[in-house]
């Protein structure tokens, strides 16, 4: 098999591989480290690479398969980090100046149990700094670009994920999402990423932008590693104030069950032309894949988009106030260490009010009720992941704002749990995401259905030119 | 609704917050400013005295630890 082969297959083939003996862990560390090595100078998905413990961790992996120790189906994986994952003894940038040579005394409960799960961890991923604001042009760490076109942008704020898993350079990595940071680098980099509901996967060890709307989870190239890879996170953590004492199912079990008669609502009517509204190619390409979805015995049902249009004022005000209060002390005493557009999106909170952030939180309260009262009458929503393709570094403005709707803040307000699976392409060749969303603790649901509509259609195969 | 924030105000909030922020940043900052008080009015036509915010304090959340 040849390197670039090798490198892109899935999780799933590459345990099924491990096991018959066709490849080793160390072939797909060693692979992936030369993948890395050849073009990630173009990329800059990964701040750190930590090429020596991937070696290594790979033939302790080696060891254990050949004696029959098998710690299941990531065991043995090449698997890379958003860089606010705390890993122990790793440095954990959050991409910013501020924590440039930072290296923390212990791991995430995420990295604890991908370490027990026996995957390899090949490194740390480029991100917007501290996971807010745009791409970060004036960090100490270059902008993660997008394989598709390393003249655009890949979206964030989990980009090296994105880009990272595209170009081939790991098998599945962990973002975070607080406002769609999972969702749209999967969208704009033609990858899969979940964000499970609230509490379902722990935040502890990761560094926090926004306590009430952080939410951690699993990216890769198709449904099914994303399923695993949310196996092996999922479940309660004593350490973290937001953990749901909520069983967890198997997220494989019934991921082929079809989605007959699923009724899908669609909040299009004053949502999807909020501001600028969703790009023409964009909306084409979701009305292209609703019509997938009904092939599959799928109903859409149009329900109201209000709700969902405001939620993204309240998640935007929740968000600045509780990341200005976390990044206080740093930004009296030295803000110029930060970059420009995460500095001035911070700052936002300093001029917002107690009450402003409480008014905020009452219209959670009832935005909440609002949008899971359309339960009654559909089982899921779907909407585009993000509202125009992957922006071009020469024409982005870091710090400008609010251009479209945001198709993500809601499921970040509610914690219902939302994917975006690869659904198309622009004229231009760049990928566009579908974005699916479920009643509270049904990643199961949103599993299901994406994979129904993956196994339809051919979008997830695709792959950037890149050598 | 509050009238839209000016600059003088922003001076005097950032000098209360403690930030030691130069004029030149203050003026970038203010468009967001602006942005972010009228979405923090907007919300308040949504509801009425009934509404409780989404965080609540809760004893036994601490006891199941």
């Amino acid at each position: 098999m040849q390197n670039n082969q090798l490198c892109y297959l899935t999780i799933i083939e590459a345990a099924a591989a491990l096991r018959k003996n066709d490849v080793s862990p160390v072939d797909l560390a060693e692979a992936t480290l030369k993948r890395i090595q050849a073009i990630d100078s173009n990329l800059h998905a990964f701040i750190t690479v930590t090429a020596d413990l991937a070696l290594q961790q790979a033939r302790q992996a080696e060891q254990e398969l050949s004696a029959g120790k098998d710690r299941g189906p990531l065991h043995g994986i090449p698997i890379a980090l958003k860089d606010l994952y705390m890993t122990k003894g790793i440095r954990t940038t959050c991409h910013s100046a501020v924590l440039e040579n930072w290296v923390p005394d212990y791991d995430a409960t995420t990295v604890t149990k991908l370490k027990e799960a026996g995957a390899i961890l090949l490194g740390k991923l480029g991100m917007h700094e501290f996971a807010f604001g745009g791409p970060s042009v004036d960090a100490p760490f270059p902008a993660v670009r997008n394989p598709w076109n390393t003249e655009h942008v890949t979206g964030g704020s989990s980009s090296g994920c994105g880009a990272a898993l595209a170009a081939g350079l790991c098998f599945g990595a962990l973002g975070s999402d607080t406002g769609g940071s999972i969702r749209t680098p999967s969208a704009h980099c033609g990858v899969v990423g979940i964000k499970p509901t609230y509490g379902r996967v722990s935040r502890y060890g990761i560094i926090p932008l926004s306590w009430s709307l952080d939410h951690a989870g699993p990216m890769a190239r198709c449904i099914e590693d994303c399923a695993l890879l949310l196996q092996a996170i999922a479940g309660f953590d004593a350490k973290d104030p937001a953990s749901a004492m909520v069983a967890v199912p198997d997220f494989l079990c019934g991921l082929k069950d079809g989605i007959a008669n699923l009724r899908i609502g669609v909040p299009r009517a004053a949502w999807f032309d909020e501001n600028l509204g969703v790009d023409e190619e964009t909306e084409t390409v979701f009305n292209q894949a609703l019509e997938v979805l009904k092939s599959l015995g799928a109903t859409i049902i149009d329900i109201d988009g209000r709700p969902f249009s405001l939620a993204r004022k309240a998640n935007q005000t929740i968000l600045v106030c509780e990341a200005y209060a976390y990044h206080e002390k740093t930004l009296q005493e030295t803000p110029m260490k930060f970059g420009s557009s995460v500095r001035r999106r911070m700052l936002e909170g300093a001029f917002l009010s107690a009450a402003d952030y409480l008014t905020a939180q009452r219209a959670r309260s009832m935005l909440n009720e609002r949008i899971r009262a359309n339960f009654s009458q559909v089982d899921i929503f779907a909407a585009p992941s993000a509202p125009r393709p992957p922006e071009a570094f020469s024409t982005m403005d870091p710090n400008e704002q609010n251009l479209g709707p945001s198709f993500t803040n809601p499921f970040n307000l509610t914690g219902l749990p939302a994917i975006s699976v690869p659904c198309g392409f622009t004229q231009g060749n760049l990928p566009v995401g579908l974005q699916i969303a479920a009643k509270p603790f049904e990643e199961s649901t949103v599993l299901r259905v994406a994979h129904s509509y993956e196994q339809a259609t051919n979008w997830h195969d695709q792959r950037p030119v890149l050598e | 609704m509050a009238k839209e924030i000016t600059i003088e105000e922003l001076r005097t909030m950032a000098r209360r917050a403690g930030l030691p922020l130069p004029d030149d940043e203050l003026l970038r900052l203010l468009p967001g400013v602006k942005r972010a008080q009228s979405q923090a009015a907007a919300l308040r036509e949504l509801f009425t005295n009934a509404a409780e915010p989404a965080t609540i304090f809760t004893t036994f959340k601490i006891d199941l630890k």
